[in-house]
Order: C-alpha cells, then sequence, then structure tokens
C-alpha cells in the first residue's frame, strides 16, 4: 500500500511548487544560537517554559551538522530530573541515553533518579524510565537494568510489559551474563495474554535467542491465535520464529497417515492396496488434504491467512516464506494475489518484491501465468526492475497460451529495439531463454526473431543477439544448418567484432565438419574471405579465424585420408596418396604404398591453411602466435590427426541459459541475500530440515491449560475486531484439534513404548531403516541433505523442491 | 536479526541533516553516503557495499527530495526495513506536516529525535503508527502552533477548551490538522485502547473527508490496442472526529460487474486485491463488501486495490482496438514516426476520444452528487470536497513526454498545433504541455525532426562497405550447399555503396526514432474505474465520546492521475 505522505503527494496537484515555495518562506529557525552560559541559565530555571527551551536547544545542538558539543550541559540537564516536569523528561532522556557512554561516572548519578520513576503511579512513566535505563550504556549497571526488567515484567500495565520486553533485548546486549535471567523474563513475557506484550515478546525473543525454541511451547497456541492482532513488526517477527519451530518441531507427517501423503502417487497406492477401485481417488484426496499436517501447525498456518491482506509487504512476503516452506501445496496459491498486489507499491519496495516473486515463481510458475500483464515492462521503470520482469516473462513463457506467448514476444522484440543497452541485451537474452521452451515451432520463430536482430546497427544487440543464436544453434545443430549459411552471409556487413567471431565460430564448428556432399564446404570458402581482410580484424576475430583455418584443414585432412582409406579398401592399387603414415601401416598390417603420388600442386585448402598460419605467426598478439604454434604442432603430419581430431572437433557441451534467478534459490525468501545475490551477510541462516519422525519434541509441551484459553479474551481492544471473531473460530477449532492431538499422542505414546522394547538399542539403524523405507519422501531429503553437506546454502532450495 | 542499525537523513543536496544511532556501530554516514553516491543514477533500494568491513547492505528511499538512508551488515529482511523507512517519513509527515522539508527538521531537532526513539525501541521498530506516537511524544506548548505560523500564545494555548471559544468555526477547521494534545496529564495514563488510534482526540469540528485517488498504468501497442490497463486506487480518509468515531464506509460499483451476487460481490469484482489498514474489519468486508473501522486521526491510507480496466475475466488477447474506447479514458495518444524525406521526423497526436467524452462522466458525477444527497441525508449530507467535483470533472495537466535515444544531438521545428513543447536535452525527452482550455474533441498534434549524430558513423560504414566490395557472401538460404559463388563482380559496388549508405543513413534515422510516449494528466471528479462512496455512516451506538447531536461535515473527493501513466508504444 501506498504511504500516506505519497498519496498527499498526488491529492496536492501543486506540490512541486509547493516544495519551492516552502523553502523559501518555510519556518524560520525558531531558536537563535545561544551562548553556553545562557543556556545553562534556562536549564537552571524554575519555570517548565525555560528548562523545556534550554533542553530543546540543546538536542538541537546535539543533531546539528556538524555536532555541536553538548557534553558539557550533563551535569545541569541531570539536575533538572529532581523536578521533573513531563514534558521535560522525555528530552532528558535522550540526551542522557545519547550521552551516557561518553561520560559514564555523571551518568551513573541519574539511576536513582530513573530507578524511582520506575515506581512511579503513571504507567507510561514507568514505561519510559524502563526503556531509558536499559538504554543507558553503561556495562556496570546491567544487574539493576535486570532488576529493573524482572519488575516491568510482573507490572500490571501492559505497557510496561512491552517496554519490559524490549529492554530485554537491549540488556543482554549490555551484558552477555544477563542472558539467563533474560531468557526467564522472556519466557514468561511470551505467555502474556494481551497481544501486543506478546508481540514485543516475540521480536525480543528473535533478538535474544531464537534458539531456545523450548521456550516457545507453551505459548505456541496462543501466539498463533493472537498473531492477527498484534502488530506488523511483530507478527514479522513470528513469522521468523515459527517456520523454524515447524520444522523442528513437526515432522513432515505424522506417523497415522504416512502412506497418505502429499504425493499423489502415495495416496493411490494405499487406497490401491484397500480396495482397488478408481472411484475411491477423489476421496482419497479428500483424506489426503485434511490429514496433512499436523494440527498445531495447521492453526498457525490458517491463522496467518488473513495477514494477506496487510498494507505492510514485509508481511505478505513473510506469509509467502512460511507457505511455501512449510505447506507448499494446499497454502500457497493464496499468496500469489496478494504477491501480485505488491506490483502497486513505490518502486523501492517492488524491486525487493520482484526478487521474491521470481523465487516463487521459479518454484511453482504456473499460478502466475494470469497475471502476465503486470509484469509487463514499462519504459519508466529502472533496470533493476525491467530486468526481473523480463526474466519473469520468460519463465511465465512456457506455461500461457499461444497468444500470450506471441505478446511477450512482440514485447520483447519492442524492447530489443530499445535505447537502453542493459535493457536491449537483457531482452536479447529473454528470447533466448523463450526459445528453450520444447515446442520446436516456437523455438523457430524465437530464432527468425533473433536473425532479424543482426540486421541492426546497433552493435551492442547484433553481438547479443548473436551469442544467443549461438547457443541456440547448438542446443540442436541439425536443424539449423542454413542458419549457419545465412549468418555466415552476414559477415559481409557486420562491426562488431564479437559477433563476427561467434559466426566464424559457428561455421567452423557447425559448417566445416558435416557437410560432405561437395567434398568441402562454405567453410573453407568463408575462411578464403576472411582471410583477405586478416590485418583489419579484431584479436578476437582474428582468433577464430586461425581455429577456422586449423578446422577446415583438419576436415580436409580427415575426409581425404578417409577417402584413401576407403579406396584402399575398395582398390589399393588406384588409389594414390601423397601421404605416408606409419601407423596406418601398422594398422594395415604391412600393406605398403609406396607409390606415392609426389609433387602434385598442393590443394587450395591446405594453401590457404599454410596462408593463415604464416598470417598468425606475424600477429602481435602473443596469445594468438602461441595458438598458431599449437595448431601446427597438431596438424604436423596431415595423416595422423586423431589427437588433432580429439582437441578440435571435440563434441562442445551444450550451453545452457538458466533463468538469472535461478542462482539465487539457495537464498531464503524475504531475506536480503536473496536481493543482493551474495551470501557475504552476518546471521543469514537457511531453515532447518523437517525433523525426522519420532524426533520431536512432545505435543503435550504445546497444551495449555482449559481454563487458561477460556480466560483469554482480548482486553483492551474494545472494538470487536476481526481478528477477534476469527480467535473465537480458533478458539473452538484449537479445542477440538487440542482434543484430538491429545488422543493420538497417548497412542503414540503407546507405540513408542512397544518400539521401544523392541528396538530400545538400535535407534540409529532404526533411523536410518526408516529412511530406507523406499518412500519418496525421505530419500529426496536424504539426497538434499547430501548436496548440502559442502554447501548450506542449498538447504532450502533441497527443500522447496 | 531484524533489528534497525541507524537511520541517516540527508537533504536534497546529500547535506547530512539528522543521524540517529540505534545500536551497534553502523558505518558513520560521512562513510556512507560516497559509497551511495558510488551506484550509478537509478539506484537499487537495496544497495550491497561489499567494500565496508563487515559487508553492508544500504536501505534507500527518497521522499519529499529527502533521502532515508539505512545500514545494516546483518541479515535482515529488506522489505522490513523499507517499510520502517516509509513509516518514519510518514511519521515525520505527521508531525511536521507535509511536504517534508529539511528545515523543518532541522528547525524541530526535539520532536524528530523523540519520533525515532519511539518508533524502534533499541533498534526493535516498537510503534510503527503514526498517531499512536501523538501520545508519547512530548511536542511541548505552542511547537506546533509556531509550525503554522500562528501567534505564538504563552503556555498551554493549545489546550481545547481555549480553542472552541477563540471561535474557529466549520470553515477554518482545516487548519486544525495540528491539533495538540493538550498538555501530558490529559493523556491517558493507559495508552490508548486501539494502538493505532491516539487516545483523548477532541476536535472542535467535526469533519471526514474520504479522498479516492487511482494512478493509471497502462500500456497500448502501437496499434492502439490496450496490451494492460489498470488503476491502483487508493482511499485516504482524513478523520477529525472527537472521542472514538466507529465509521462505516460503503462504496458502490456505479454499474460495473453488475448483474451477479450481492454489493459486495460486485465491488470486490471490481476492486482487486484490496490491501487495508489493519482498522478495517475484514469479515466484514468478506461478508457485506463494506468497511468498518475505526480510523486513526488525522490523515491515513485506509485502503489499497487495483482495478483491471480491461475486465478481470477478459482473455488476454480478445481485447480488440475498441477496448481503449470502453476504458472511457479522457485522452488518447498515438505516435507517427519515420515521417518526412528523411525519416527523421514524428509527430505525436492526442485527442479525446468521442465515445468517452467527459460530459457524459459529468452527468454521471452529477447524479451521483443527487444520489448521495439522497441517501446519505440521515447521517449527514456529502459536500462536494473541491469545486472541480461541483463542476463536473475536468482533465488538467495534460503532458505529453517522449523519450529519445541519447545518440540524439538534437531536436529541431518543434511544431505543436497547441500548447508548448520543448526539448530537454539532459533527460533526453520531448515535453509538451497542453493547457486543458485548448484541449477539445479535436485534439492537438506535435511534429518534430530529430538530428542524430554527425555523419562520421556513415562514412565508417561506407568505409567497411568499401573495403569488402570485391567479395560478398552471396549464398542463397534456399540451397546452402549449392550456389557458392567464388566472386562477385566488383563492378555494380560503387552503386550499392551509395544506395547502402542511404539505405544506412534511413536506417540509423530509424534507430533514433522513439520506442514510446507517455501521456501525464489528472482529472478531479471522475474515477476511471468508475467506484462512488455510497454513503458514510457514524455508527452512533458502538463510537464513543462523541455527542449524539454532533453530526460531522463529511466530504468526498475522487482524483484520477496519469503520472506518465498511459505509454503508448511505437
Amino acid at each position: 500500500m501506498e504511504s500516506i505522505s505519497r498519496i498527499s503527494s498526488l491529492l496536492e496537484t501543486a506540490r512541486d511548487l509547493t516544495l519551492e515555495a516552502a523553502r523559501d518562506v518555510g519556518p524560520r529557525k525558531p531558536t537563535k544560537a545561544l551562548p553556553v552560559p545562557q543556556i545553562k541559565k534556562l536549564l537552571d530555571s524554575r519555570t517548565e517554559r525555560d528548562v523545556l527551551d534550554g533542553l530543546r536547544r540543546v538536542i538541537s545542538m546535539q543533531y546539528a551538522n556538524p555536532p555541536q558539543p553538548t557534553l558539557t550541559f550533563f551535569a545541569v540537564v541531570l539536575k533538572t530530573l529532581s523536578t521533573p516536569y513531563p514534558s521535560t523528561r522525555p528530552l532528558v532522556y535522550n540526551y542522557l541515553i545519547h550521552h551516557a557512554e561518553l561520560d559514564p561516572d555523571t551518568a551513573l548519578l541519574s539511576i536513582n533518579t530513573i530507578q524511582k520513576s520506575l515506581s512511579d503511579a503513571n504507567p507510561r512513566v514507568r514505561a519510559m524510565a524502563l526503556k531509558t535505563m536499559s538504554g543507558i550504556r553503561i556495562p556496570m549497571i546491567s544487574q539493576i537494568v535486570s532488576l529493573a526488567v524482572k519488575k516491568g515484567v510482573s507490572d500490571l500495565s501492559p505497557l510496561v510489559r512491552k517496554a519490559a520486553a524490549l529492554a530485554c533485548v537491549k540488556c543482554v546486549r549490555l551484558d552477555e551474563n544477563t542472558r539467563p535471567q533474560v531468557e526467564e523474563y522472556l519466557a514468561t513475557l511470551l505467555l502474556d495474554k494481551q497481544y501486543y506484550v506478546a508481540g514485543a515478546a516475540v521480536q525480543a525473543f528473535m533478538e535474544v535467542c531464537p534458539e531456545r525454541l523450548d521456550l516457545v511451547h507453551p505459548a505456541y497456541r496462543r501466539l498463533c491465535k493472537m498473531v492477527v492482532d498484534m502488530d506488523e513488526w511483530g507478527q514479522l517477527a513470528m513469522l521468523r520464529l515459527i517456520p523454524v519451530y515447524a520444522r523442528k518441531c513437526f515432522p513432515r507427517r505424522t506417523k497415522r497417515v504416512r502412506r497418505a501423503q502429499t504425493r499423489e502417487e502415495k495416496a493411490k497406492d494405499f487406497y490401491e492396496d484397500l480396495e482397488p477401485k478408481e472411484e475411491e481417488e477423489e476421496a482419497a484426496a479428500d483424506y489426503d488434504e485434511v490429514e496433512i499436517m499436523d494440527p498445531d501447525l495447521d492453526l498457525f498456518l490458517t491463522s496467518i491467512h488473513p495477514l494477506l491482506q496487510s498494507r505492510n509487504s514485509a508481511v505478505i512476503i513473510a506469509v509467502t516464506r512460511a507457505y511455501l516452506y512449510l505447506s507448499p501445496q494446499t497454502h500457497l496459491p493464496h499468496t500469489i494475489g496478494p504477491l501480485i498486489a505488491l506490483l502497486r507499491s513505490p518502486q523501492d519496495i517492488q524491486q525487493v518484491a520482484l526478487h521474491n516473486i521470481l523465487q516463487v515463481c521459479i518454484h511453482d510458475p504456473k499460478p502466475f501465468a494470469p497475471y502476465i500483464r503486470h509484469f509487463l515492462v514499462r519504459s519508466t521503470e529502472p533496470s533493476q526492475i525491467r530486468t526481473l520482469k523480463l526474466e519473469l516473462l520468460t519463465l511465465l513463457f512456457p506455461h500461457c497460451g499461444k497468444e500470450v506467448q506471441d505478446l511477450i514476444l512482440a514485447e520483447l522484440e519492442h524492447f530489443s529495439h530499445g535505447h537502453d543497452p542493459d535493457l536491449v541485451r537483457e531482452s536479447v537474452r529473454a528470447i533466448g531463454r523463450c526459445a528453450q521452451v520444447p515446442s520446436a515451432r516456437t523455438s523457430r520463430r524465437c530464432l527468425s526473431l533473433l536473425l532479424k536482430q543482426i540486421h541492426s546497427a546497433d552493435s551492442n544487440l547484433v553481438g547479443e543477439a548473436i551469442e544467443v543464436i549461438r547457443h541456440l544453434i547448438q542446443r540442436s545443430p541439425d536443424e539449423h544448418r542454413k542458419t549457419v549459411v545465412r549468418l555466415a552471409k552476414n559477415l559481409d556487413s557486420l562491426v562488431s567484432p564479437s559477433a563476427r567471431a561467434s559466426i566464424i565460430w559457428l561455421v567452423g564448428e557447425f559448417a566445416g565438419m558435416r557437410e560432405n556432399t561437395e567434398g568441402e564446404s562454405i567453410a573453407a570458402d568463408v575462411l578464403r574471405i576472411l582471410v583477405k581482410g586478416y590485418a583489419d580484424e579484431e584479436d578476437e576475430v582474428k582468433g577464430q579465424i586461425v581455429l577456422l583455418a586449423a578446422k577446415v584443414y583438419l576436415g580436409w585432412c580427415n575426409r581425404r585420408n578417409e577417402k584413401r582409406k576407403a579406396l584402399e579398401g575398395l582398390d589399393g592399387e588406384e588409389w594414390r596418396s601423397d601421404g605416408y603414415d606409419a601407423l596406418e601401416k601398422e594398422d594395415e598390417g604391412g600393406f605398403e604404398e609406396d607409390s606415392t603420388k609426389a609433387a602434385e600442386k598442393a590443394h587450395p585448402i591446405e594453401l590457404l591453411y599454410q596462408h593463415s598460419m604464416l598470417l598468425a605467426r606475424y600477429t602481435p598478439s602473443y596469445d594468438l602466435r602461441d595458438r598458431a604454434r599449437l595448431y601446427r604442432a597438431l596438424l604436423a603430419v596431415p595423416t595422423s590427426t586423431e589427437l588433432a581430431s580429439l582437441l578440435l572437433l571435440a563434441p562442445k557441451p551444450v550451453p545452457v541459459a538458466p533463468s538469472p534467478g535461478e542462482a539465487r534459490k539457495g537464498f531464503l525468501l524475504g531475506s536480503a541475500s536473496l536481493v543482493i545475490g551474495a551470501g557475504g551477510l552476518q546471521g543469514r541462516e537457511a531453515l532447518p530440515d523437517w525433523v525426522v519422525e519420532g524426533d520431536e519434541p512432545d505435543p503435550d509441551l504445546r497444551a495449555e491449560g482449559k481454563d487458561e484459553r477460556a480466560e483469554y479474551v482480548p482486553a483492551g481492544s474494545v472494538v470487536v475486531s476481526a481478528g477477534t471473531r476469527l480467535d473465537e473460530a480458533l478458539v473452538a477449532e484449537g479445542g477440538k484439534s487440542g482434543g484430538k492431538g491429545r488422543g493420538r499422542t497417548l497412542n503414540d505414546w503407546l507405540n513408542d513404548d512397544e518400539e521401544e522394547g523392541t528396538e530400545s538399542d538400535e535407534e540409529e539403524e532404526d533411523g536410518e531403516s526408516e529412511e530406507e523405507d523406499g518412500s519418496e519422501e525421505t530419500e529426496e531429503e536424504e539426497s538434499s541433505e547430501e548436496d548440502e553437506e559442502d554447501d548450506e546454502e542449498d538447504e532450502s532450495a533441497g527443500l522447496v523442491r | 536479526m531484524s533489528a534497525i542499525d541507524a537511520v541517516y537523513i540527508y537533504d536534497e543536496h546529500n547535506n547530512l541533516l539528522l543521524s540517529h544511532t540505534y545500536t551497534n556501530r553502523p558505518p558513520p554516514p560521512s562513510t556512507l553516503l560516497p559509497l551511495y553516491l558510488q551506484h550509478a543514477a537509478p539506484r537499487p533500494s537495496v544497495l550491497y557495499v561489499p567494500s565496508l568491513h563487515p559487508p553492508t547492505v544500504v536501505y534507500n528511499i527518497t521522499q519529499d527530495n529527502l533521502l532515508f538512508l539505512s545500514p545494516s551488515s546483518s541479515d535482515i529482511e529488506p522489505l522490513l526495513v523499507l517499510e520502517f523507512l516509509h513509516r518514519v517519513a510518514d511519521a515525520l509527515e505527521e508531525f511536521l506536516g507535509s511536504p517534508l522539508l529539511a528545515n523543518k527538521i532541522s528547525a524541530n531537532y526535539n520532536i524528530v529525535a523523540q519520533v525515532l526513539a519511539e518508533i524502534a525501541d533499541g533498534g526493535v521498530i516498537c510503534q510503527g503508527e503514526a498517531n499512536a506516537l501523538r501520545d508519547v511524544v512530548e511536542t511541548g506548548p505552542g511547537v506546533l502552533n509556531h509550525l503554522l505560523g500562528k501567534v505564538g500564545l504563552p503556555g498551554n494555548a493549545a489546550v481545547p477548551g481555549m480553542q472552541s471559544g477563540s471561535g474557529s468555526g466549520v470553515g477554518s477547521g482545516t487548519l486544525q490538522r495540528f491539533q495538540p494534545t493538550g498538555s501530558q496529564t490529559a493523556v491517558s495514563s493507559q495508552g490508548s485502547a486501539i494502538p493505532w488510534r491516539r487516545s483523548n482526540v477532541r476536535h472542535t469540528s467535526n469533519e471526514l473527508y474520504v479522498d479516492i485517488v487511482e494512478t493509471l498504468s497502462v500500456t497500448l501497442a502501437p496499434s492502439g490496442r490496450p496490451l494492460a490497463a489498470f488503476a491502483y486506487g487508493s482511499i485516504a480518509f482524513t478523520c477529525k472526529v472527537s472521542g472514538v468515531p466507529d465509521l462505516l464506509l460503503t462504496l458502490s460499483t456505479g454499474g460495473k460487474g453488475g448483474g451477479m451476487g450481492n454489493r459486495g460481490d460486485q465491488l470486490r469484482g471490481v476492486m482487486e486485491r484490496v490491501v487495508f489498514h489493519p482498522c478495517v474489519r475484514l469479515n466484514k468486508w468478506k461478508s457485506e463488501g463494506v468497511m468498518s473501522f475505526v480510523p486513526p486521526d488525522g490523515k491515513f491510507v485506509l485502503c489499497g486495490y487495483e482495478v483491471d480496466l480491461l475486465g478481470t475475466d477478459a482473455p488476454i488477447m480478445a481485447t480488440g482496438k475498441n477496448a481503449y474506447a470502453s476504458m472511457n479514458l479522457p485522452a488518447t495518444v498515438e505516435v507517427t514516426t519515420g515521417l518526412g524525406s528523411s525519416n527523421n521526423e514524428f509527430e505525436v497526436r492526442i485527442a479525446q476520444p468521442a465515445s468517452s467524452s467527459l460530459s457524459s462522466a459529468r452527468s454521471a458525477a452529477a447524479a451521483s452528487l443527487q444520489s448521495n444527497l439522497s441517501s446519505s441525508g440521515r447521517a449527514g449530507t456529502f459536500k462536494a470536497g473541491s469545486a472541480g467535483d461541483s463542476r463536473g470533472p475536468s482533465i488538467e495537466n495534460l503532458l505529453v513526454s517522449v523519450p529519445l535515444p541519447s545518440e540524439v544531438r538534437n531536436v529541431t521545428e518543434l511544431r505543436p498545433s497547441k500548447g508548448e513543447a520543448n526539448w530537454n536535452p539532459v533527460e533526453g525527452v520531448v515535453e509538451w504541455r497542453v493547457p486543458a482550455k485548448d484541449f477539445g474533441p479535436l485534439g492537438a498534434v506535435l511534429r518534430c525532426a530529430i538530428q542524430g549524430p554527425t555523419s562520421d558513423g556513415a562514412e565508417d560504414a561506407g568505409a567497411v562497405l568499401d573495403g569488402m566490395t570485391a567479395t560478398t557472401y552471396d549464398y542463397t538460404d534456399d540451397d546452402p550447399t549449392g550456389a557458392y559463388q567464388s566472386e562477385t563482380g566488383s563492378t555494380n559496388g560503387a552503386a550499392t555503396t551509395t544506395q547502402a549508405k542511404r539505405q544506412a543513413n534511413t536506417n540509423r534515422n530509424r534507430d533514433l526514432m522513439p520506442t514510446s510516449a507517455r501521456l501525464s494528466f489528472g482529472v478531479k471528479g471522475w474515477l476511471a474505474s468508475g467506484l462512488k462512496v455510497e454513503s458514510l455512516l457514524l455508527d452512533t451506538n458502538k463510537s464513543r465520546g462523541l455527542g449524539a447531536e454532533v453530526k460531522p461535515y463529511k466530504g468526498v473527493k475522487y482524483l484520477t492521475v496519469s503520472r506518465q501513466g498511459v505509454e503508448v508504444r511505437c
């Protein structure tokens, strides 16, 4: 959602003018700088007004640019605490937090006064005091802070409890030793009945000790129910916490429904075992849906559903992340619409949102296909957004109907004629990616589109287009023999060196060797013409010319050798060769060919080759000279070309041009690493793998007393908010599921006991046998685990798959 | 790790205005700014600076010419930081007034410091609601009055009682945007029960304004066929009502999406992908299609939505050329390129489509006004929010911008039939403004000629051709193996060269032609989606702190803008 300031700028039409005008006639600086003694005098004054004025001046000096020294006022400012006017208190506290580190001794003087405020009758004052005290960065007072937090945790006012939750973070930052105490406080705060206290507690929990998941168990259900009512920042913390929690505490499937797992075929198998009738399949699907996950996990996934209508883009991405990593089949489709809605947010947010949409799209492009119009590129957008949109278009391309594909191609063609070199490059590459679709017809259309581009005067565009064409040709060389010829024709007019080099390489690779119809191909002819202009070419092109010469010559030698062999097979007498080959002689088992035809005029190809080698020899580039030497050595003996063939005619690996976003698959959705595409940031962590069945903590830990639940009233929210209603529904549901869960766990307990009786000492093997069970699920996880051993980043990717 | 490290604010000349450090030891603003500026102009909002130690990500937004930076070296969610920066900008605007100006900030460091300290505590964001911050931020007596240029009364001049005594009537209500909260003692010690609304709201004149703004985003193919057409709508709400009002806003689709379902379904058919301010009760929206909410005090965005002007379920390609007409946009634009003797001219034509003359919309608006008057008689009267409404919608700020490639040296002979056109060589844009009064059904035309770079390029191309005249590759596509003539005669070389030169010239001019044109305008009193505010009711039973006899003043304003939003390809 647009922020109000942006909307109001639309409403006020003459806003730009206002900006100018307001700058000129804007408010005078209300304060003229006063000398230090005078400010001190103000601060010493007895009237609230003067003190306030003085404090304002001090704060302004503190923030002014360049900052002015304000430390001299420390004592005077602290003195004003003794006669606390409500209006001055925030300013004094602000000053104190800012300067405490610089002069800890003076700051300590204030602690006593602040401690007194901790028992003030006004909860706002208490909260402010607690906040300030924990904000003072003097490690010496950490125990006092910790005590203050302890007191705040049990305060009657939720305002103070919220401040206490936030103070926990600062307390640990101040002194690591307070961590055990702070974790205790947080355990209490997580259980708070007031949603904004709980929200702040979750935020603090994520800052202080995100690994202490055991603290979450008792609060889990309540937190899930409260998540809709929390503020956005609390929701974000929850959405970071619960996916990790869920991965660690809910096994991928429960024992009972093991065989009716997410995979359709499994459900099928299961039912075919029991009753092989096909009609039952629909019922099977239903059953599958219902039983797929733990009721507690389901509670969370359902309760975050309303968050998809949040105005905060971060929340929407976070919900998407939870759904993507916890329940891609069932819930992910709900997020598509809200994700699309992010495209209308301001451009800064749009960029980040697009990065995330791209990842979801790579995971499952189909649901995005109807929204293709949202991804059309606009000429006003900055290049980052355009690149991402183009990539999305190409990802969606295979999933669209023919008409839409036409539209996309037309779009890409349009942008490939643009003026911005980056955009041109990206759109040509995008066409190349579109051409990868299996349909031959589409692929051909993309190619013809690209071929059109090479006549453009824009060398940048031509270079890119040839590059992409080269990839396409390499992918299916047999279909593109004519294309190579057509490209070769363009050598007349092309100027872009990289394009020329690419074409020459293509000629050498695909036109030279495979056309044996006339004994020689266009390659030789191309070479002949190119050699004439050799001196004027760029080094890049020269290198390719020399390579082409070597290839042509090699091809010629090969063919001659073959022909000779064939003739020898047919009729040795008639065959006259100018070659002499010791190896061959050995192979042939002593067949002697003495009548070597000498003094025959050298074949033009041979001469061409010799000529280009000479040219290369006198080229300034030593790299090129080295290459030439290598070719000369390889081809020194015209009849022994095996090694040369191996080197020069080796089958080239087919280039793959994956979507650039694929490279970022390993990063967690919504993280900064995903957006910057690099993993150098601190604190980057992937989601853990699903816990192995049997290792999860007892679901009973999450149970909460019935009486407590009845007690829960969203105090404070006088209005019956949507969230409350939902809560009611969830409470009812939770009651049911809780009961069910308990019944199941009892069974589990019994089962576990039995198992323990038999295989108590073989726990590890048990785990292994479970994995070898033949179930695809575990195998997949296993394999992904193996992949990740060297690279942790792929963890989430493996799970996504 | 989700703590904000610091917020730095720079003014439009990149001078540091303010730096506020929350936690850790982030790189100082003086180090960060050059690294930020190093990056080429359209800077991404998430900028990675690996050269710092530890590697740092710089998040940035620009608001009202001010630059907000926030560095972070941990893997924090980027959107969290960006949303936070937007909230900071909103909060500062709430306190300092809009637009946000550098000298407003520097004159009120004490308020800004408090806002920044309250919005996040030790880097953990704890209060994102600008309005609720009013409860905790001490603005002190007289400060805001000063901002408004009023004569500062000594002491607690802003106590509501006194202000009502001063006789500020309904008419001057807009000036009370900065109604101070009174003294600290008056603030409820328990804090507001509603997280987004400050406590103890008092207003002498009770007013409610609904402003619906739609931003157009239309893409037209060269043929004039719309490829995509969206209107991105936002409902901005201004509430100045004492106590805790409970409001009910009902919209109607104005005929679109009719025929099926109840109003809620119709409305949801038009307004797609809706997001709401947290105050809106979602289940009420889901069940009845009305927005029921307890608003924050002051200005806020109630809801954001989008409308597909081509129709939601229209098949993507089945939109014919007349689809544009059906969108009822107030202006059309088309571009013809490659005109003139050497193909170096282009023509832009804007017109008012006959089918969508604003007159029809005008009558509709009038009708709706009537219906509003009658239907909402119970709960007070709608008055036209601005003069534009009562006169009917009118187009204004008509601007066509045509971006040209950077190679274009000059644009000569700008010949607009109406309005003014000029060429901005820095940004490479031809801008053409047409005054609203000149813009009629006949439309207007702009024709210009462009000059490309001096013709060294042409000679180069010729030279290459000359060098290659002796040999051409004339393989035929049909038979690649067949006809490889080894050489063609060089006799026709000269002829081909001149021809090629001319050809190249034309080609080059073609490459210099614009590839798109953008149309900007604003229409007051008209919405592209056809949405209408049907009623805005104040639920007196649920509301508190408002006298039963109080009838708030209500105003509705519609605005459709296109900020380079209508783009035609060519």
